[in-house]
């Protein structure tokens, strides 16, 4: 305990002291929490409203499905054996309610650009005692005729009741638009769905729209047995060989979750970039550690000739790191809870507005298991090399001198390389850690870009492809679907090269500062400050090299698993490619410059006295 | 003889705990070509800065420089990088080495930045090394060697380009006798070169082999000794004690 009141003092102390490095770590982490904290409460924002939806519309609790293609009028016998067992199953134990069976005819509807395919369910007026559609605007079915809209086709459409549709090329009367659970919402749940009386339907057939199955809702006495109770009823999903006719029993938790696909593409996708950066933040916050234990160290020295033990060192080191993992845990869930609600409102799946799941401590924990992680990760090695360290080195600051000439700097001073460049590989390898941490550091966001690129180029290949016949609606969705993934992708990219950049930065001040008194012995014996920068530049940009050597093969790697689906295969441009190439290191070392001119500003004196 | 150095009323200020002390306080300085001059005093009295002001390595807060006939107190730190390279060399008292560079390379160094060919660069550096004595351990880093094997590789990086000027700050400190003969033989040499040698030293020794010696104390000069052949290392230690000694 009274150890652990020590760790806390000098860890308080030391935050005081050093504020600006406290904060970049915290900012560091809270870009990465921050985006999990997103992810983690945009999914599952749309089960709420699906919730409401389900209940006041007396959602099924399983439901069974027979579909034969349109055009295939499939075995008569068999179907007309599929309706009479899904009668018998309508009165089956455990059944407390049935609706339907609702037949299912085919056709299609005019939508901007072209036709949709379109199912009308047959219904009477009602009412059911399973899912009631929830009108939202109009009246539901009755006299007069015409069709009540799915909420999405009728968004899609932008009509209302009293506008008219055309289905089969005539146009036909909007009663009203309503909500409902057993279909995802349109456009991203296909075919597009009205509701017709048999009257209508009638009118339908005679303009040429075929019969492609029914659905029967079930609701049960115990709806959380619905699993079970498919499962006992497996047998009618038989399909008939000779037919083409398919029947499945599905239950109320796996329409939920298949309701809402483009929010949890996106939670996934956000889940997915909240890990890259961060991997990333370990990179960071492991260079800020060094960092910090490098200016600390003297004070670590100090600290064990007084007799604090190894153990009690690397307590204030875990006690100073995890408060600012807590810090950013709870930013990060902060920022989630305010920005989720604007991510998922784009959703065009979810049945009204989206609302965060409650923070349920599951929830917290991934967004702090992530948070602490990186900081254990990132003070693992800087706290075993300031134990290992003997009390009399530790107690002479700055970097250990080199034992052996750099092989490199022989090789490029033998090549005629201009004096700054060969100084600047002479000390480049210095403190390879800290290279190697840079380079990871920025390749993962090379490997973006390039993902980046790949994923631009495929969707202005999407755009150029004409839909497919009867998915004029829902493939422009699907685009625009990809549109918001690919800004997530951007804005990771974005913000992995952001995080780069600041481990650049970091790594550039230490280089700067550990090479400040070789710089300034250079700039006594003749070499300007613009050499020294040179020199600086160009000892770091090893860790750019890498990036982009081994960063943009791993993009197009990367980019290899993600194509397929909806996607069209593309290849980065050469052009594309040597843009990064190019681009990223002369951003690289003009970062990295900034701390190098800093520097080469003071006068020499001052700098040379500077151990 | 042209004057090499001429300082007018060099001042320079730092301030500490609130209050300005002034390091160097008004010094007017001139040395000739050839001449070489020392500079003794207590620690803290302001000779090291004094160099570092003739040097360039910290600016003036008042007053008039000129090297070689120009005037160089309002150089930019780029201007002072490309002069220094020609016009001045320095003996640092901790030696001040690159760290990632040989003996050899460290040498070579300021003649690199002259632009003087490597191949050239290389047989003046070694040829320095040799003189030194230190020639066997041309391909070492500074680490690997010796406080005195660094104090001889520094100052033959002072003498590599032959400058108008060498700034030497204790350049005798850590090396023993025979060495520092070695040393002093080629300061003489310089002399004769023509070229003007500051000499900051605690070794009455040393001090005695130079034309002129100025004491200095509280950031001023406040007596010069004009050496002549008759100068003795007991009348400079004489000298010192009526200083009140020197730290």
């Amino acid at each position: 305990m009274r150890s652990l009141r020590l760790a806390a003092r000098l860890a308080r102390g030391n935050l005081r002291r050093r504020p600006a490095q406290a904060l970049l770590l915290l900012l560091a982490l809270t870009i990465a929490t921050g985006v999990l904290g997103v992810a983690a409460s945009v999914y599952g924002s749309a089960d709420a409203p699906w919730d409401r939806v389900w209940r006041a519309t007396r959602g099924f609790h399983v439901s069974l499905g027979v579909y034969h293609p349109p055009d295939e009028p499939g075995n008569r016998a068999f179907v007309q054996e599929l309706r009479r067992r899904a009668a018998r199953l309508a009165t089956a134990p455990g059944v407390v309610g049935a609706g339907g069976p609702w037949t299912h005819l085919y056709g299609s509807i005019a939508v901007p650009g072209g036709e949709e395919d379109l199912t009308a369910e047959i219904r009477d007026p009602g009412p059911y005692a399973v899912d009631q559609p929830l009108v939202t605007s109009g009246r539901w079915l009755g006299e007069g005729g015409g069709v009540v809209l799915e909420s999405g086709l009728a968004a899609t459409l932008d009509v209302g009741p009293g506008d008219t549709v055309t289905i089969q090329g005539r146009p036909v009367p909007v009663r009203g638009v309503a909500s409902t659970v057993s279909r995802g919402r349109f456009p991203l749940s296909r075919p597009a769905q009205v509701w017709v009386t048999s009257e209508t339907a009638r009118q339908l057939r005679d303009l040429g729209m075929t019969e492609e199955g029914f659905e029967l809702q079930l609701r049960l006495a115990d709806p959380g047995d619905a699993a079970g109770f498919v499962a006992a009823h497996r047998s009618l999903e038989a399909t008939d060989p000779s037919s083409s006719v398919i029947s499945y029993l599905e239950t109320w938790q796996q329409r939920r979750a298949d309701s809402h696909s483009d929010i949890d593409i996106l939670a996934g996708t956000l889940f997915a970039a909240g890990g890259l950066i961060a991997i990333l933040t370990v990179a960071t916050a492991a260079v800020l550690i060094a960092g910090r234990m490098a200016t600390q160290v003297r004070q670590v020295g100090t600290l064990k000739a007084v007799g604090v033990t190894p153990r009690q060192i690397v307590l204030v080191l875990l006690v100073e790191h995890l408060a600012i993992a807590a810090g950013a845990t709870l930013l990060g869930l902060g920022i989630g809870r305010l920005l989720a609600p604007r991510v998922a409102e784009t959703s065009v799946t979810v049945l009204g507005t989206p609302e965060p799941p409650p923070l349920t401590w599951g929830r917290v924990a991934i967004v702090a298991a992530v948070a602490f992680t990186v900081v254990l990760l990132g003070t693992i090695r800087p706290a075993l090399r300031g134990i290992r360290q003997s009390t009399l080195r530790s107690l002479v600051a700055g970097p250990r001198p080199p034992r052996r000439p750099g092989r490199l700097g022989r090789l490029a001073a033998s090549l005629g390389l201009p004096l700054p460049g060969v100084l600047g590989l002479r000390s480049g390898w210095r403190r390879p850690g800290r290279l190697l941490v840079n380079a990871a550091g920025l390749l993962l966001g090379v490997a973006m870009i390039v993902v980046a690129l790949a994923l631009r180029d495929s969707l202005d290949l999407l755009s150029l492809r004409p839909a497919e016949p009867g998915h004029a609606a829902s493939d422009a969705a699907v685009a625009v679907l990809y549109d918001q993934i690919r800004a997530v992708i951007f804005a990771t990219a974005g913000l992995l090269l952001a995080l780069a950049t600041i481990n650049a930065i970091i790594v550039a001040t230490f280089a700067a500062r550990d090479a400040a008194r070789n710089h300034a012995v250079l700039r006594a014996v003749g070499a300007t400050p613009r050499q020294t920068v040179i020199a600086l530049v160009v000892s770091q940009l090893g860790a750019c090299a890498v990036a982009v050597v081994v960063g943009i093969p791993l993009g197009l790697g990367l980019w290899s698993l993600m194509e397929g689906g909806d996607l069209p295969e593309v290849g980065v441009s050469t052009s594309s490619l040597l843009l990064v190439a190019v681009a990223v290191p002369v951003a690289f070392a003009a970062i990295v410059s900034v701390p190098a001119r800093l520097l080469a500003r003071h006068p020499v004196a001052p700098l040379l006295t500077y151990e | 003889m042209s004057a090499v150095v001429e300082a007018r009323g060099l001042v320079r200020r730092y301030l500490a705990d609130g209050s300005s002390i002034r390091a160097v306080d008004g010094v007017d300085l001139v040395v000739e070509a050839g001449e070489t001059v020392s500079v003794m005093g207590p620690s803290g009295c302001g000779k090291s800065t004094l160099l570092h002001l003739l040097g360039g390595l910290e600016r003036p807060d008042a007053g008039e420089l000129r090297l070689g006939g120009r005037r160089v107190d309002g150089f930019s730190e780029t201007a002072w990088a490309v002069f220094r390279r020609r016009n001045v060399g320095f003996v640092f008292q901790a030696f001040h080495l690159v760290d990632e560079l040989t003996a050899v390379e460290n040498v070579e160094l300021p003649a690199l930045l002259l632009g003087v060919s490597r191949r050239a660069a290389r047989r003046r550096a070694m040829d320095l090394l040799e003189r030194l004595a230190v020639a066997g351990r041309a391909g070492q880093l500074p680490d690997r060697l010796s406080g005195g094997e660094r104090q001889r590789v520094a100052v033959a990086r002072a003498l590599v380009n032959e400058p108008l000027v060498v700034l030497a700050d204790e350049p005798t400190g850590n090396l023993d006798s025979r060495a520092t003969g070695e040393i002093l033989k080629l300061f003489a040499e310089l002399r004769q070169a023509g070229q003007a040698l500051l000499i900051v030293t605690h070794d009455a020794r040393v001090a005695s082999t130079a034309d002129r010696l100025l004491r200095m104390r509280d950031g001023a000069i406040v007596a010069q000794t004009r050496l002549g052949s008759g100068a003795s290392a007991a009348g400079i230690l004489a000298g010192l004690a009526d200083l009140g000694g020197e730290g």
